[in-house]
Parts: C-alpha cells; sequence; structure tokens
C-alpha cells in the first residue's frame, strides 16, 4: 500500500481509537450521552468523564504514544540498531530516580508538579551524562560510546533508585513502582498542553530530519559525502528525541514496548524511508497508545492495569505476527555470491 | 557553487601528510598530485600504500592531515558539505547498511545534495535516477531490497548513486572488486564515456590491466609516498613495479591498439622471490621486498 | 476521672506516646462532654446541634460542614472503619478493593484507595470523599478538587491519629454520641491494658512481618505504639525508617523475650528457640478496634496479668 494511504487510514484510525476512547471506560456510557457531554449538554457527571477525565487522557495517550515510538524511531537511525528504543540510553533510569527521590523525600506532599518535574530533571540529568560521556574533545559523538554509556549511565541511576526505595516506606515504595509501570490517569488538560508545548516543536523538527537519518543509516561517512553534517545531526537528533521522550516520561511515567516495537511494526509494513516512517510511526504509536488504555482501564475495572503490561502483552505477539508474515514473504529471493 | 575556473584542476594534493596518532609510519607523506579537470586519474598501489586515506583526505574526511587538498580550485575546508555534495560524487569501498531499504530509495539518496530538508522530488530528480540506474544496470533491481542483492549487484547500485548526483568529479574506491566481466567492463566504459564528457575520474583500483587501458594519468603510491605519477607509458615501468609491488611484472605494448598490457610473471620462474618477508626488513630493490599491511 | 492511672510504670517511666494517647483520650472525651443534646426536638437537624462544623483537615485545609454528608465513600481503611463504627453504614456509597466488611461488600468498588478511579468517584455523585493526607496523594488531591468532589484528609498512621479520625468524622457526620461512646470504649480498654500490666517488666519483642532477611517494625508505627500500651518493649525502636529489614543475628543479639509475627508467618528457624505470637492483621491497620488490639498483645505479653478474666 502506498504510503499516502498509510498515512490516511492511520488519521482516520487516530480520530477513531479517539472517539472510542471517550465512550468506553469504568462507567458505561452511550455513545448519545458521549456526543451530548461533547456538545455541552446532559448529566453534568457524564460531561465531567468524558470532558475532564476521558477526553484529556486520550489526548496524552496520543501525544506520548506518537512521541514515544516518533523518538525510537529516531534512536534506531541514530544508533544503527534494530533494538534501540527510548530508554536505552538511561533516560527512563533518570527520570525514574527523579520522581522516587521527589516522593521519598516527601516533596509531592506540597508541590503537585513535583513529581513530573523531578522525573524531567532526572532524565535532562541522564541525557546530559551520557552526551557528555559520549562526546570526544572536538565534540564528535561516537555513537557506539553513546550506547555503552546509555546503559551503564541507566544501570547506576536503576541501582540508586533502588537503594532509595530499600530504606523507604511502603506507600513511597507502592507510589514509585505504580509510577514506574506508567499511566496515564493522571492526565488532566493542563498537563496535555504542557506536554503538547514540549513535544509537538521536537517532533516537527524531528521529521525534518528525514533525510538526514536516512543517510545515517547507510553510514556516517557516506552520509557526509552526501551532503550531511553528520555530528550536528547526531547531536540535535539526540537532544530532541531524547527531550520527546523525557516529556512523556515526566507526564506518564515508564512506558515501555511502544518506542521498540511499533517502529519496526511500521518499517514492515512500508520500509526504512524516514521521510514516511517517522510521521507514520507517530501515527501509529498514537492508535496503539490509545488503544492500550482503553484496555488498560476497562478489562479490570474498577481497578487499572498498568498501561506498560498492556503494552507488553498486546505488542510483543503482535509484532512477532507482523516479523513471520514479512519473513515468510521473502523466503522466496535468494542470494546469490 | 565553486569558485573553479575553467583552469583549476578538478583535485590537488600539495604536501599532503596524513599522520595517525601512535602509529610511527605516517599513512601520507608528502603527496603532491594534481588532477586536471575532466581527465580519468586512477591511483594505484600495492595494500595499505594509502589509496583510500589520500581519497578520504582530498575530501577533508581526515581529521589528522597536515598539507593542502583543494577541490575544483577551492581548498577542501572551505567547502560546504552540500555544495560539495553536488560537485562531488564518492563510491567507498565498501558500507553497511543498517535497515533493508529498495535500489530505488538508495540511488534516489543521491539526490538528497539537492534538495531541501522539505522538498520532495521533482521531475528532473526522477529523471536523474532513472537514468543513472539504466546506466549501471540496476534499474530492473529498483524494488529489490538491498538485503537480497548480491555483492556486485549492490555496488552497481552505490554507483548508480553517484552518478545521480549528477557530479562534477567522481571519486571511486576500487569499485569493481564484486563484478562480473560484463559489468566490471561496462562501469568501466560508463567510466570513460563521462571523462569524455567532462566529468572527471578519480579511480582507485588494484587492476594494473584496465588502469592502463582507461585511464589518461596514473598516481602510483608506495607506503604513503608517490613512487611515480603521469601518464601511463611513464609510470608503468617494469622496474618501477617491481620494486614497489614486490613481484616481478612485465609490461608490453599492443602494437596493434597501442594499449599496455600489464602481466605478472609467475614466482617458479624468478625463485627467489618465494621467501616471506619478515619485519624490519631493508627495502632493496633487487630483494623481494616485503609489503606490510595496515 | 482517670487521673489514678497516670502513674509511672516498669522501670523506665512512662513512654511519650503511651502518655499522649492517655492524654488524647481525655481531650476527646472533653470535647463532647461539655455539649449537651436538646431533649424532645423532632426536628432532627436540631439535634444535630453541631452544624455548621469548622475543621482543619490532615492536609492543613479548612472545611466547613453544612450538614451532615450524605453520600459518602472513604479511602482510608481506619476511616471505613470509624465509620461503620458509628453505624454510618447507609451513607457510604462505595468502598476501596481492600474493603471486605459484610456492611459495605456489595458497594461498588472504586479501585484502590491511593489511585482510586475517578471516573466511578465522579459518577456517584458524592458529597465527600476520606482519602489519605500523605506525600504521594496530592495529585488525588488536586483532581478531586479540579472535579468539584469534596475531600477531607487523614493522616492514619499511630494511635493518636485514629483517635483524631473518630473525633473529625464524628463531627463531620453529626454523630458526635458515637464518636463519644467509641472513644470512650477504647479509652476504658486502653485505661484497662495500662491497670494491669503498670509495675510489670517489659518484655523484650519484635514484631515481623516477613521476607528473608526479615522485616521488622521500627518506632513510629503503629504497631510499635500499641507494644508501648500493651506494656512491651520494641526492641528495635531505634530503627531509622519505619519498617526495615534487619539480619537474623541482629535480631538474636538483640536479646528478645517473644517474637510477635504478623498472621500465617514462622519466624525465621535460627530464632525456633524463642516463644513467637501470631497477631491478627488487625495490629497493621489502624483503626477503631485498637482498644482491643491493645488488649489482645497486652495479653500475649503479660499472660499473668489477664488470669483475673477480660479487663
Amino acid at each position: 500500500m502506498k504510503p499516502f494511504a498509510w498515512a490516511g487510514l492511520l488519521a482516520l484510525a487516530v480520530v477513531l481509537v479517539f472517539m472510542l476512547s471517550l465512550r468506553l471506560g469504568s462507567v458505561d456510557l452511550t455513545t448519545a450521552q458521549v456526543f451530548a457531554a461533547l456538545r455541552g449538554q446532559g448529566d453534568v457527571n457524564v460531561r465531567q468523564i468524558v470532558i475532564e477525565l476521558r477526553a484529556p487522557r486520550a489526548a496524552m495517550a496520543i501525544l506520548v504514544g506518537g512521541g514515544l515510538s516518533l523518538s525510537g524511531a529516531v534512536f534506531q537511525a541514530l544508533l544503527r540498531n534494530p533494538l534501540a528504543e527510548p530508554y536505552i540510553l538511561g533516560i527512563s533510569g533518570g527520570a525514574a530516580t527523579g520522581a522516587v527521590l521527589a516522593l521519598a523525600l516527601g516533596l509531592t506532599a506540597s508541590l503537585t508538579w513535583a513529581l513530573p518535574a523531578a522525573a524531567l530533571a532526572g532524565a535532562l540529568l541522564a541525557i546530559l551524562l551520557v552526551l557528555g560521556v559520549a562526546s570526544s574533545a572536538d565534540h564528535r559523538v561516537d555513537v557506539r560510546v553513546l550506547l555503552l554509556a546509555g546503559v551503564v549511565v541507566g544501570a547506576f541511576f536503576t541501582a540508586f533508585m533502588s537503594f532509595v526505595l530499600s530504606i523507604s516506606d511502603a506507600r513511597t515504595v507502592r507510589s514509585a513502582v505504580l509510577w514506574m509501570m506508567g499511566s496515564l490517569a493522571s492526565s488532566d488538560w493542563s498537563t496535555v498542553w504542557m506536554v503538547t508545548l514540549y513535544s509537538l516543536p521536537a517532533a516537527i523538527a524531528l521529521m525534518a530530519l528525514a533525510r538526514p537519518l536516512n543517510l545515517l543509516a547507510i553510514g556516517e561517512e557516506t552520509a557526509g559525502y552526501l551532503g550531511t553534517n553528520v555530528e550536528r545531526v547526531k547531536r540535535i537528533a539526540y537532544v530532541l528525541a531524547s527531550l520527546l521522550t523525557a516529556a512523556g516520561v515526566a507526564a506518564t511515567g515508564v512506558i515501555g514496548f511502544v518506542g521498540l516495537i511499533v517502529p519496526h511494526g511500521v518499517r514492515l509494513s512500508v520500509g526504512a524511508d524516514y521521510r514516511v516512517l517517522l510521521p507514520l510511526s507517530f501515527l501509529a504509536g498514537a492508535v496503539f497508545l490509545t488503544l492500550a488504555d482503553i484496555v488498560a482501564r476497562t478489562v479490570l475495572s474498577p481497578t487499572e492495569v498498568p498501561i506498560g503490561v498492556v503494552t507488553a502483552f498486546v505488542g510483543v505477539p503482535l509484532f512477532l505476527l507482523l516479523l513471520r508474515r514479512s519473513v515468510g514473504a521473502r523466503s522466496g529471493s535468494e542470494i546469490e555470491s | 557553487m565553486s569558485m573553479s575556473s575553467a583552469e583549476s584542476p578538478a583535485l590537488e594534493a600539495t604536501d599532503l601528510t596524513v599522520h595517525y596518532p601512535n602509529v610511527p609510519v605516517p599513512a601520507l607523506d608528502s603527496v603532491n598530485m594534481i588532477v586536471p579537470k575532466g581527465a580519468f586519474y586512477a591511483v594505484l598501489g600495492p595494500n595499505g600504500s594509502g589509496k583510500s586515506t589520500l581519497l578520504r583526505a582530498l575530501l577533508g574526511m581526515v581529521p589528522h592531515a597536515s598539507g593542502r587538498a583543494r577541490l575544483s580550485g577551492q581548498p577542501i575546508s572551505d567547502w560546504n558539505r552540500r555544495a560539495l555534495a553536488r560537485e562531488a560524487g564518492v563510491v567507498t569501498q565498501s558500507e553497511s547498511v543498517a535497515f533493508p531499504i529498495t535500489v530505488r530509495e538508495l540511488v534516489a539518496m543521491g539526490r538528497y545534495p539537492h534538495l531541501g530538508a522539505l522538498q520532495s522530488e521533482r521531475i528532473t530528480d526522477r529523471a536523474a535516477i532513472t537514468e543513472a540506474m539504466r546506466m549501471c544496470d540496476v534499474g530492473d533491481l529498483a524494488h529489490r531490497s538491498l538485503s537480497t542483492l548480491s555483492g556486485g549487484e549492490l555496488q552497481r547500485a552505490r554507483v548508480a548513486r553517484a552518478f545521480a548526483q549528477e557530479p562534477n568529479i567522481l571519486l571511486l574506491d576500487e569499485p569493481t572488486t564484486s563484478l562480473d566481466i560484463r559489468h566490471e567492463m561496462e562501469i568501466l566504459e560508463l567510466l570513460r564515456t563521462s571523462a569524455n564528457g567532462g566529468m572527471t575520474i578519480f579511480l582507485i583500483t588494484h587492476h594494473l590491466d584496465l588502469a592502463a587501458r582507461f585511464a589518461d594519468r596514473l598516481l602510483l603510491l608506495d607506503r604513503g609516498r608517490v613512487a611515480a605519477e603521469g601518464e601511463p607509458r611513464e609510470v608503468l615501468l617494469e622496474a618501477t613495479l617491481k620494486r614497489v609491488y614486490g613481484w616481478p611484472i612485465s609490461i608490453s605494448n599492443d602494437p596493434a591498439t597501442g594499449v599496455l598490457h600489464v602481466t605478472p610473471l609467475s614466482a617458479t620462474s624468478h625463485p627467489s622471490q618465494d621467501r616471506a618477508p619478515t619485519p624490519g626488513e631493508t627495502r632493496d630493490q633487487t630483494d623481494a621486498s616485503s609489503y606490510k599491511s595496515r | 476521672m482517670w487521673t489514678g492511672a497516670l502513674t509511672p510504670w516498669g522501670g523506665r517511666g512512662m513512654r511519650w506516646s503511651a502518655r499522649w494517647f492517655v492524654i488524647g483520650i481525655l481531650a476527646a472525651c472533653d470535647t463532647f462532654s461539655g455539649q449537651q443534646p436538646p431533649d424532645g426536638t423532632e426536628d432532627t437537624e436540631a439535634s444535630r446541634s453541631g452544624y455548621p462544623v469548622q475543621l482543619t483537615d490532615a492536609a492543613g485545609t479548612r472545611h466547613t460542614f453544612e450538614e451532615a454528608p450524605r453520600r459518602i465513600v472513604s479511602l482510608v481503611p481506619s476511616a471505613t472503619e470509624a465509620l461503620l463504627a458509628m453505624a454510618e453504614a447507609d451513607n457510604l456509597v462505595g468502598r476501596t478493593d481492600y474493603d471486605r466488611m459484610p456492611e459495605i461488600e456489595g458497594l461498588p468498588s472504586v479501585g484502590g484507595g491511593l489511585q482510586p478511579n475517578l471516573e466511578i468517584l465522579v459518577s456517584l455523585d458524592l458529597d465527600l470523599v476520606i482519602r489519605f493526607a500523605g506525600e504521594s496523594d496530592l495529585a488525588t488531591a488536586e483532581r478531586l478538587t479540579d472535579l468539584a468532589i469534596p475531600h477531607f484528609a487523614v493522616q492514619p498512621d499511630g494511635i493518636e491519629d485514629v483517635l483524631t479520625i473518630i473525633r473529625d468524622l464524628g463531627l463531620i457526620i453529626g454523630k458526635e454520641d458515637a464518636a463519644a461512646e467509641l472513644l470512650g470504649e477504647i479509652g476504658n480498654a486502653l485505661e484497662g491494658v495500662s491497670r494491669r500490666v503498670a509495675g510489670l517488666p517489659e518484655p523484650r519483642v519484635a514484631y515481623l512481618l516477613g521476607g528473608d532477611p526479615p522485616w521488622v517494625a521500627g518506632s513510629g508505627t503503629y504497631i510499635d505504639e500499641l507494644i508501648s500500651a500493651a506494656g512491651g518493649d520494641n526492641v528495635f525502636d531505634d530503627l531509622g525508617p519505619l519498617y526495615a529489614s534487619v539480619s537474623v543475628e541482629a535480631l538474636l543479639d538483640r536479646g528478645l523475650d517473644l517474637i510477635l509475627v504478623s498472621e500465617g508467618l514462622t519466624p525465621p528457624t535460627a530464632l525456633g528457640h524463642l516463644p513467637s505470637a501470631e497477631l491478627p492483621p488487625s495490629v497493621e491497620i489502624p483503626g477503631p478496634r485498637l482498644g482491643q488490639a491493645a488488649t489482645d498483645i497486652a495479653r500475649l505479653l503479660h499472660p499473668g496479668a489477664f488470669e483475673d478474666g477480660p479487663g
């Protein structure tokens, strides 16, 4: 199918899934009630549920699902590694450590935004640390060192955070663990606007880097010969994709698998041209996470399943299916020597 | 746009030296060479003589270089990357592609230096891509994934990409190693035709014979130094080649076509040649000389 | 009056926590002793003469209640128990997943107490939500405010807190009498315990929660206060955090007289030579049954003092 057809289909899917997200939840609502609420009519409780609870949540799922998929695709190009995903460079470790510290020190008692701010601060610290380690004296970034540094910094943060948890009380530990599994439950409109403010410019800027990212996948030397300022592209791609990830993690905790699976799925369906891969990854990620959130809040209602669990349970089999079909399609071609 | 005039050479190196840290021997040692515009210039030499380093240094890709390198009359450090990519196309020895893309997508990358970030391919770009694929005989492979290609097909696709750039100068580093006779000849004849049409060709090759046949000028490197430069019949002398390659080579001139033939002689006729080289051996012209591989 | 009960006990003098809760009980009873409900009025609203009620909750927010709330959800188990003990089950319209009391089991669940399901809370049309005042719940509080659901914060950590909860909730729901009665019961039970164990040497105990190495309760925990009230000595009252894991050697080193374990747990085999006793789950959750809990523990620590029947 041509890329434009895919884009149209996915955009439509985003709208449909958004509406579905308004309709389904712990409290049963009819479609009529949902539309009435959107028009500002009907029962005040229904309006509250639809407009103050479900709508911002769906919007957040779109932003974060799209952002994570987009940054996952970018990291895969940057690190030239199909196993790369947004958290591979220590961002989730840094964010989780910041969040745990905020909880353990009781900062969240006095400031509502203490938790996301601390998570963001932790993520930024991880980003700067990893970039610092991987940059040589003349500011060149070695992506292999980047990968190693990211893994090591992430491990350090995880160990530190485990230590803090080990001396914290039960309520702190439970709150921390729940946060780390990811949740869209705390999404309200002000958070949605903030995440939009951080994410959308970064997302657009990354999509404009599609051609240089295509070239990076060929190799840094060839990319240079084809006109790319390789060091600058690496740096910008790293910073923007990291910030996009950090914004998502600060708002919703660590939601895994989206950044790994969605870009792969899109690549298997439409190919590896980043001009197509990036926007389609965003759309597909938005659809995926919104659906996952619907499942997370309805399957065991009133309890919510952590969304990171749903993305793993749903995403992994889906991805394996996709992989099998693509391997089957390719088995016909031979390699001559 | 470059500031080259009709007179300035396409490529020029003055005292070009590359000294990697912690390596005692320089990779390039005071290399001086001039590639005239529109020439078919072939670079020869044993493994490790610095051919690839020379190409990269000419394009400003080697940070440890000293001396001067100029492209179309302008120092290489003054070139903007994108403008350079429109002026010169490069085919490196090998590439590893991280993700499977199609041949057409690969060749289309040759047009990137001509396109703005948000610009789509125009008709002229599509024409250049199609023509480049046709010239390198990969048109039928346009929608094949790179992972399904043979080594030779991939090499031709990469040459096509360089042609799609529509460059004035084409630098190639051993682009025919995986090609069968037909495709190798096709590429070389393509390069020759392009040179005749005004494109400057800078070709690194280890095929002495084909270099002799197709090139206008040769450069022979020996352990980072220029051993000889000039027209094929000036450079391809038996004594020079034997010294540089450490193997006896016979040069003959085909009276009918004037083409030089380069024929390596066999070991059995020269028993002194089958002693293995030892490190630190003195470089004596009459002995079998050692060659150090990098 | 109970001033006669304020005698120093054990060789160590009265622990500050023990002193406080006795004073708390006195204060709670004093609050209600001055209020005389009018006799013979038909108007039930006037008999709830406390309104409007003005209170500051555990998060420092001032509240004014014009009338008794009719639709309540409590996210805090201690508060839920207190409300049920004050016969408020009719006004509870929802419960958490952890509330399994028969009176409210049939009610719809709002999920966990820490991150309740907001949709269900909205749909229940609530007059009041009782929530935790702890750090992690500020976000919940803000969302409840945004959704215009009134909420009252409580701190359910120690004996003092339980008494405060009973007193405050009693005022809010207009059942000061029931609250006073409850507080009186607790006071009686605690006073009975303190009377029986006064002057007795305090056995050295520790409370184990499981895990390997085992987790123990330190000072500042509910169980620690209960142990003090029951005339015992928690050997781990010098622990930094509220709960921490300690090595079996440390346990042996401290010279325990008795090991207290949570229900269903067996002590580590290295401590098998020491006497141990299981405690029911009610000792971990602060609540109105604290009088009974203290009595039960005192009975384990000082069996001799209870031979003449319940106090």
